[in-house]
């Protein structure tokens, strides 16, 4: 018996969040990644660069999460539990890279939400999209990302 | 040379980008990216919760592969190169799985200061089956 989903939640906007990049953080997930580049890993060629700093990668905003938040009601609300979900598509458009000891607030919310057919049966398609903005208000990346709830 | 300069000037269409390949896949780099990316979904931990989710056994996160492919194109055009980055995650990434990452320049442009350049990247296992597929946008220094 395929489960139903709440489409109720599309165009819902989750409460703004804030998050202070760790530099630690940057570095363990360049490692996580298996990705040594020196402008994420070294201080003193953070410093010497472009930039001033160590940089983030670029997937590094998947990172940032409400940590106050239930991740667990998300899934409830949309009437599924984590062992239905695949991720379908990811995108990012960075407008400067994160940065350590910044302070970023994410904005995310529910901007489509469909059913489909696929090889393995029926799906339902969330696509969410943050925003993110620097402590003067400028945006410096969005996301997008889809995820796949298995019906 | 590893993170060599490339200049905007000598980019042209159709040139591949070098690959980068990664792996064979082990459990203790998804319990690694697990705790650096704070998804602990145990789908990609514990074999019998996936095998019981109906998916046969434990697999990558996608974000990984995705960060593979980010890597793929920083170690190309530098790191905070990247403008954009999107992509379908196509198929799923197993465990001793060969990951290599390849992109192709598919467009050029300057506007306003900016010099960027549209990749099609895409990742495939060892039996060339592509496992991601996707699109990235990078801003190069021109030569001027």
């Amino acid at each position: 018996m395929p489960i139903q989903i709440n489409k109720g939640v599309l165009g819902k906007e989750y409460p703004p969040y804030a998050i202070t990049v760790e530099r630690g953080k940057i570095k363990e997930f360049a490692k996580a990644i298996g990705d040594d580049n020196p402008l994420y890993l070294d201080d003193r060629v953070g410093a010497a660069s472009e930039w001033g700093d160590v940089i983030a990668p670029p997937t590094f905003a998947i990172t940032l999460r409400d940590e106050t938040a239930d991740t667990t009601a998300f899934l409830k609300e949309l009437g599924t539990d984590i062992s239905r979900l695949l991720h379908g598509e990811q995108e990012f458009e960075i407008f400067r890279p994160l940065q350590p000891d910044q302070t970023y607030l994410c904005r995310p919310r529910v901007v489509d939400i469909y059913e489909k057919s696929g090889r393995s049966g029926p799906m339902a398609f969330v696509v969410r999209e943050t925003t993110i903005t620097d402590s003067t208000n400028e945006i410096v990346a969005t996301m997008r990302g889809v995820t796949i709830v298995r019906l | 040379m590893k993170y060599a300069r490339v200049y905007f000037d000598e980019v042209k269409v159709g040139d591949e980008i070098p690959p980068l390949v990664k792996g064979p896949i082990r459990q203790i780099q998804l319990t690694r990216y697990a705790g650096a990316s704070g998804d602990f979904n145990p789908i990609h931990q514990d074999d019998e919760f996936a095998r019981e989710a109906g998916m046969g056994g434990v697999f990558a996160h996608g974000m990984l592969s995705m960060g593979f492919v980010g890597q793929v194109v920083t170690d190309w055009a530098g790191a905070g190169a990247v403008r954009k980055l999107g992509v379908r995650f196509a198929a799923l990434v197993r465990l001793k799985d060969v990951v290599t990452c390849r992109g192709r320049v598919v467009a050029k442009s300057s506007a306003a200061g900016a010099h960027l350049v549209d990749l099609e990247v895409w990742a495939e296992n060892q039996r060339a089956e592509k496992v991601v597929t996707g699109r990235a946008t990078v801003a190069l220094p021109a030569r001027g």
